[in-house]
């Protein structure tokens, strides 16, 4: 193994840690904001991806230029998930946490059977996308474009996610309703806009990320689970409730995935991913920004 | 009187913030003694270290005649520390009896037993006709008296209430009142917090006032709530002025 | 009000005996064998489902990867087997042995953490062990391990011409797992549990050692799933990592439950009964297709009960009984 061999894989591995941040960034804000987790988050990617293929497939748009329609779609589809189901979910006074999750599970199982029966479940793929299958070298690096055109997606989402939280007036009543839905009420904001508001942004970031996947990956009705275990240990691994905690845990989980896939199989590079976490869960109970 | 709990130089720092500093007192078998003071005074968190919710600092807890500074809260009530939490923590999806059995089950393992043990201590509370009740479906007064019967089901030779008196109305509170003196008089001692003075004031034997962390003072109530040093520590608090 | 408490259990037991032996009886009347296959599945999943009930219904201490457990009893009884020739009965107790000190020595780091962050250790340390076991060579790797016919007989508990017995068995797993839970829910054990899925800090004050009561939860809970799994092993007679120890496992397991009555004694086994058959049912009868509507029938139900009835089906049952109580 050379240090070129090394280095290389650690750049790639940035590169997808960085879109797993992406996929994440959705999953932190929801849960930041009502403390949900969305067990049909994977099962978001999925529609996001076949969106993209279908723009591309029936209207030739590029999956570059299909990704802010494929995140508005998915805007309407969180928004719609949350007044159709999660806002029920949330009324449970009994075993609240279940009923999260189950109802989400189960979404997500429709989801999946949907997808079976309008698209089959067929492997499809983008073909001859602009920057599909073409690699860059950076100082004899060579970095594979979309993931690179991904990496950089993230990073600009997650600096407008900052501004956004921080700067808008939307950003401040996400934030006060995420501290005192109560008391947010009292002041006039309608807890469930807010809330429908914030499932949409969720939804739209995933969407971003979906639009990128499309354009290197197969694209089936089950692909969702795969990067859904990823995008939980990504938020965990962050701390839940911290947005940002997503953007770093998705960097660790890419480096450490790459550099697991240099000393054990191939077909064990999760494992790393996995003993990371406990690892760092067992020290730290909340994940590395979560608040105690 | 024989000395049943004990503090010796107890310091509890969080971080930065002391929140305890040398605090040595000691309770008597057969007492009721108030732990009083103003908010931030350092009550609660000296009242978790009896407890044993978290180890002090620096000094050490004698209960007993057994140094417990260590034990965990689980020790803590085997030994005979029994507690109520401020903010009530019912077992929700429990019933009333079904909770107060959790308690007596330290003392007896044979669960007909506990279970008669359970319905005695909650006639003794007065609770005994919600017994089949869930304990998310009383009223607040009823859930402070739950408590209580949860902790005396234990068998504790020390009883720890916290603000159990606070935020009832003057009815229920009275009702509290007479609940501590029968607990007393099956000879539990008693170590309350409490913030409303007029209340707790006729209730107790001895007063002990926390001030910034520190003990202020100690003795009867009488003489305590005429101190001026406790006067000024509560100044602008009318139930000082006013006892 | 104690009378009131004995009779109630009572009449769980006599209801359970009363159940059982229908079931017991139901194969004299029906010869089908697709129809027997499913009630074997209902029953182990019943089973399995009130396994996971002890440690994430009564405890609190939500597991999703109990997948584990159910894996390590397939495994461990079908490698027995086949590497050494000891009896399915011993792997059956080996795996139920294994899986309970597995259970044990995760929980010791595990149970510090809280919520999501368990939940989702409990995810990652089966899809690590899954991982692990499809890279075993020894144990047949992502090919799993064929379980060789060595004729029928109950003394190596393979039944090639009549399913019949299996059935029996699942029945005996569902009314031990059953009676565990009857017998555990009035004991200090089940108290406990209770105490700590409602109040850890509760709990521990009147002398609950929260820690230990998880401990001993994961125990029972990790042995009975183990005991399920060796018997999966042995009817399917076939078993590799993805059909044993996958996500997916994990989650039918605690479906029943969850759409039962999660916490409560006869939550699993209304779940399985209605669940099972119906999965079964949607997926000959519309899965064929392989258009995936059993699965939006299965998940919309899955939705549909979880926001409908909270507290789960039996739910449905002590609201029956609540008003024929108020119109005495």
């Amino acid at each position: 193994m050379t240090a070129e061999t090394i280095i290389q894989s650690l750049a790639s591995g940035l590169l997808m840690g960085l879109l797993y941040g992406l996929i994440a960034a959705g999953l932190a804000l929801i849960f930041g904001l009502m403390d949900v987790v969305n067990f049909a988050h994977g099962e978001f990617l999925m529609i996001a991806m076949y969106v993209t293929f279908f723009l591309f497939a029936f209207f030739a748009i590029d999956p570059l230029l299909a990704a802010p329609l494929v995140a508005a779609a998915l805007f309407v589809f969180g928004a719609v998930v949350y007044l159709l189901v999660v806002r029920f979910a949330m009324r449970a006074k009994a075993n609240a946490g279940m009923v999260q999750i189950f109802s989400t599970f189960g979404l997500a199982i429709v989801m999946r059977g949907l997808a079976q029966f309008f698209f089959t479940p067929d492997y499809r793929s983008v073909t001859n996308s602009w920057v599909g299958g073409k690699t860059i070298s950076i100082g004899g690096i060579y970095l594979p474009e979309p993931q690179l055109i991904g990496a950089m997606l993230s990073i600009a989402a997650f600096v407008a996610l900052y501004f956004f939280i921080n700067r808008t007036d939307f950003g401040r009543a996400l934030e006060a309703t995420r501290e005192d839905a109560g008391a947010v009420a009292l002041v006039g904001i309608d807890k469930n806009r807010v809330f429908a508001l914030g499932w949409g942004l969720g939804a739209a970031l995933v969407g971003l990320a979906g639009a990128i996947m499309a354009i290197f990956f197969y694209i089936y009705p089950d692909v969702g689970a795969s990067f859904a275990l990823i995008a939980y240990v990504t938020v965990a691994l962050g701390g839940f409730g911290s947005v940002f905690g997503a953007f770093a845990g998705g960097i660790i989980v890419g480096l450490v995935e790459a550099t697991t896939a240099l000393i054990l199989p191939p077909s064990l590079k999760s494992v790393g991913i996995y003993a990371v976490y406990l690892l760092v869960v067992f020290i730290r109970p909340r994940g590395l920004f979560g608040s105690m | 009187m024989t000395v049943l709990l004990e503090t010796r130089g107890v310091w509890q720092r969080f971080g930065g913030l002391v929140a305890n500093s040398d605090v040595s007192i000691s309770v008597g078998r057969g007492e009721i003694v108030g732990l009083i003071g103003p908010n931030g005074a350092g009550k609660s968190t000296l009242f978790n270290l009896i407890a044993g919710v978290l180890p002090p600092t620096q000094g050490s807890i004698i209960f007993d005649g057994e140094d417990v500074t260590k034990l965990p809260a689980a020790e803590r009530c085997q030994r005979g520390v029994g507690r109520t939490f401020q903010v009530v923590k019912s077992f929700e999806t429990m019933t009333v009896i079904d909770n107060v059995i959790v308690g007596a089950l330290i003392r007896n393992t044979k669960m007909r037993i506990a279970r008669q043990k359970a319905y005695e201590v909650l006639e003794f509370c007065g609770l005994a006709a919600r017994a089949d009740k869930l304990a998310a479906d009383l009223v607040p007064s009823e859930k402070r008296r739950l408590e209580v019967a949860r902790a005396l089901a234990t068998e504790p030779k020390l009883l720890l209430l916290d603000e159990v008196l606070t935020g009832l109305t003057p009815v229920e509170a009275q009702t509290g009142v007479e609940l501590v003196r029968k607990v007393r008089a099956t000879g539990v001692t008693v170590l309350m917090v409490e913030h409303v003075m007029e209340i707790v004031m006729p209730l107790v034997d001895r007063a002990i006032v926390l001030n910034l962390g520190k003990v202020l003072v100690e003795g009867k109530p009488t003489e305590v709530v005429r101190n001026p040093e406790v006067i000024s520590a509560y100044l602008g608090d009318r139930h000082a002025v006013g006892a | 009000m104690d009378t009131h408490f004995a009779q109630r259990r009572r009449r769980d037991l006599i209801v359970a005996a009363c159940l059982a032996a229908i079931a017991a009886l139901v194969p004299l009347f029906v010869k089908d064998v697709y129809v027997e296959n499913i009630m074997v599945l209902t029953l182990m999943y019943a089973a399995l489902s009130q396994s996971w009930n002890i440690l994430s219904g009564y405890c609190g201490q939500i597991s999703l990867g109990h997948a584990l457990y159910f894996g390590l009893g397939a495994y461990t009884t079908a490698l027995l087997f086949t590497k050494f020739g000891v009896l399915p009965w011993f792997g059956m107790l080996a795996g139920g042995a294994i899986s309970a000190v597995i259970a044990m020595a995760l929980g010791y780091p595990c149970f510090r953490l809280r919520g999501h962050y368990f939940v989702i250790a409990t995810i990652v340390i089966a899809e690590i062990a899954l991982l692990l076991i499809q890279n075993w060579d020894w144990a047949g790797a992502a090919l799993g391990i064929d379980i060789p016919v060595r004729g029928d007989s109950w003394l190596k508990f393979q039944f090639t011409r009549s399913k019949l017995p299996y059935f029996y068995f699942a029945l005996a797993l569902a009314c031990i797992a059953w009676l565990v839970t009857w017998w555990l829910e009035d004991s200090k054990w089940g108290y406990w549990w209770r105490a700590v899925k409602d109040n850890p800090d509760a709990a521990e004050s009147l002398g609950v050692v929260v820690f230990n009561s998880k401990m001993g939860a994961a125990a029972v809970s990790a042995f009975l799933v183990a005991v399920g799994g060796s018997f999966y092993a042995q009817f399917v007679s076939y078993i590799d990592p993805e059909s044993v120890m996958g996500f997916q496992f994990s989650l039918l397991m605690a479906l029943p439950a969850v759409l039962g009555g999660i916490g409560t004694l006869w939550g699993p086994v209304l779940g399985a009964v209605i669940l099972i058959p119906l999965t079964e049912l949607t997926r000959s009868f519309v899965g064929g297709s392989g258009r995936g509507v059993d699965l939006i029938v299965y998940g919309a139900l899955i939705v549909a009960i979880s926001l409908a009835l909270p507290k789960g089906l039996v739910s449905v049952f002590s609201m029956l009984s609540g008003r024929k109580e108020a119109a005495r």
